[in-house]
């Protein structure tokens, strides 16, 4: 297994996408304290804001950090299809099931560790401009910020079982946008439409629309005026990881019976 | 040495490989030769686990997806160009060195050996079909394998890249290891090869050594020079043998042997200026032992028409043609 995992962190840091996707994460998550540093420098930091700034907008729905690490999941199986790389990653490791876990494990890794510096980083920006953080390791923030790192990381698996299932890169970028943007949208859009009622205990099964309950801070009505019914955070998170879970699984049966 | 035992692959109503068997030995390059679409590449891929299909094939005793490390026994080059256009050839076989305990100096070291020393940091989408087969050896060398598997590997190789490779395998072999190697190049295959696996629509037509190859699928003639020719062909014929005409008058001789054809010029009291015989090449043998076992079979040009495209026409052949 130490083999695999070599060789897994080998492949992710000899690819230049790697570290383009990251920066770009961490910067277009850090603008979001930076422009509420500016837009709202003077004022009083309330706990949905130090969460929201923390994870660079993610709570408020634009996980940027999530995007580009699921995006980062999607190549680690989808390029070896793409570029034709996986006949010599499968003769240099032949075990297949050994492969997925190790890329499964170092891929996890790196997303928990750059969501951890892009809050370190979103922090910093928040303390420049507030000079403090009050609650910042205190109920309701921190399970909120907790929840973020769950939800990055599950949104990256998500991506990663995508590329391994659909053998490429496009088809599973299309779904990873499609899906928490237009698809679930337009579901919880429909639920308004009285005729259509029956889809409102339909929308806390959303997978996306149910992970990012993770990083909510206090009630999970998300707002939106329609009793949906939702899980608590952590039921909410189960229902996002079920997903992840039930994608990868099926990917990996696949990945085990498919030819290369 | 390889053991291979009952490889079958099934593409839903198609038989790509049916039921192979066959050993290669330590010690020889041994050629796999087939027309397009034989199974050649899908025999590989079904040795190695890439495929799914039946039968079981052995590396010195071991299937390979039972291998730890495998590179360290087993070197492979399937496709020209399976390399991330953005990592530099030096970073893709470290990567893949990572996964067999292989240091970076062997990276450096292989490198050298195929001639990409100074080009070892660049980005392979840059390098040409030669220089991509070139980096799929040093793949395959990674690892100072005893036995090597190599699908085309003088793809886009030019001359000196040919005579490279035919060397470079050839000393492989010469050091005791398995070089099992497809190629195209039948002229390559004379010079390189010992022993040979031909298959045709996925199904064993020989499995020996060139020489038998040769001898099995052709018939050798013999060529004949004398000022008393045509006087000597009716003998000939008179004594069993098929004549042809050669195109320098040249008569060549069919079913009989040159000791019987010079006894009977010296029973005959004929002056002959030439008495030689001539082998089939190679070639010659591939063509008249897989003629029936083409799958994609070619129009063929018509002599004396200006348009080229015109100038093609169905072959003539049976076989696969009408299936494929």
């Amino acid at each position: 297994m130490l083999d695999a995992l070599r060789y897994e962190w080998t492949r992710l840091t000899t690819l230049r996408s790697t570290y383009w996707l990251i920066g770009i994460g961490l910067l277009c998550a850090a603008a979001i304290p930076v422009i509420l540093g500016f837009a709202a420098g003077d004022e009083t930091l309330f706990p949905e804001i130090i969460a929201v700034a923390i994870n660079g907008g993610a709570s408020f729905g634009i996980p940027f950090l999530a995007v580009f690490m699921a995006v980062i999941g999607i190549f680690a199986t989808g390029h070896e299809y793409r570029h034709g790389t996986i006949q010599p990653t499968l003769t240099a490791l032949p075990q297949r099931s050994r492969l997925i876990l190790a890329k499964i494990l170092v891929v996890s890794a790196a997303t928990v560790a750059v969501t951890f510096v892009s809050m370190a980083v979103n922090a910093g920006v928040l303390m420049i401009f507030f000079g403090e953080i009050p609650g910042l390791f205190d109920d309701p923030v921190r399970p909120a910020l907790v929840g973020y790192v769950v939800y990055a990381l599950i949104y990256t698996l998500t991506g990663l079982g995508l590329g391994l299932l659909f053998r490429g890169v496009p088809s599973a970028l299309v779904v990873i946008f499609l899906a928490p943007l237009i698809i679930e949208n337009v579901i919880v859009g429909l639920t308004m439409v009285p005729a259509l009622d029956w889809l409102v205990p339909v929308v806390k099964f959303l997978p996306f629309t149910a992970g990012s309950l993770l990083m909510t801070v206090g009630s999970t009505d998300m707002g939106m005026g329609t009793d949906f019914g939702f899980f608590d955070r952590w039921g909410s998170g189960g229902v996002f990881a079920a997903f992840a879970a039930l994608i990868v699984s099926a990917a990996w049966i696949l990945f085990k019976k498919r030819d290369a | 040495m390889i053991t291979a035992k009952g490889l079958y692959k099934r593409y839903r109503k198609t038989v790509a490989v049916d039921h192979l068997s066959f050993d290669v030995r330590p010690g020889v390059v041994t050629g796999f030769l087939g027309p397009n679409g034989s199974g050649k590449s899908t025999t590989m891929r079904l040795m190695l686990g890439l495929d799914h299909g039946e039968g079981q094939t052995l590396f010195d005793g071991e299937a390979f997806t039972d291998i730890r490390r495998p590179m360290n026994k087993v070197g492979t080059l399937l496709e020209a160009k399976p390399f991330h256009p953005t990592r530099s050839a030096r970073n893709h076989l470290r990567m893949l060195a990572s996964a067999n305990g292989i240091g970076d100096e062997r990276v450096d070291e292989v490198m050298d050996l195929v001639g990409l020393g100074s080009v070892k940091r660049k980005k392979p989408k840059g390098y040409s079909l030669g220089m991509a087969q070139r980096l799929g050896l040093a793949q395959a060398l990674l690892g100072d394998p005893g036995i090597l598997l190599l699908d085309e590997p003088t793809n886009g190789l030019d001359p000196h890249g040919i005579h490279w490779m035919r060397d470079m395998l050839k000393h492989l072999a010469s050091e005791g290891r398995t070089i099992f190697v497809s190629s195209h190049l039948l002229s390559e295959m004379q010079l390189m090869a010992d022993e040979l696996v031909v298959i045709g629509r996925g199904t064993m037509i020989f499995n020996g050594d060139v020489d038998q190859f040769v001898r099995e699928f052709t018939q050798s003639t013999v060529i004949v020079r004398s000022p008393s020719a045509a006087g000597f062909a009716s003998a000939l014929e008179g004594a069993g043998a098929v004549v042809a005409k050669g195109a320098d008058g040249e008569l060549v001789v069919s079913g009989m042997e040159i000791g019987a054809v010079g006894h009977l010029a010296f029973t005959a009291n004929v002056e002959l200026s030439e008495l030689s015989t001539r082998s089939a090449s190679l070639e010659e043998a591939f063509m008249s032992a897989t003629g029936a076992s083409e799958e994609f079979i070619a129009a063929e040009p018509l002599a004396g028409n200006a348009d080229p495209a015109a100038a093609l026409t169905p072959a003539s052949k049976t076989g696969g043609a009408d299936n494929a």
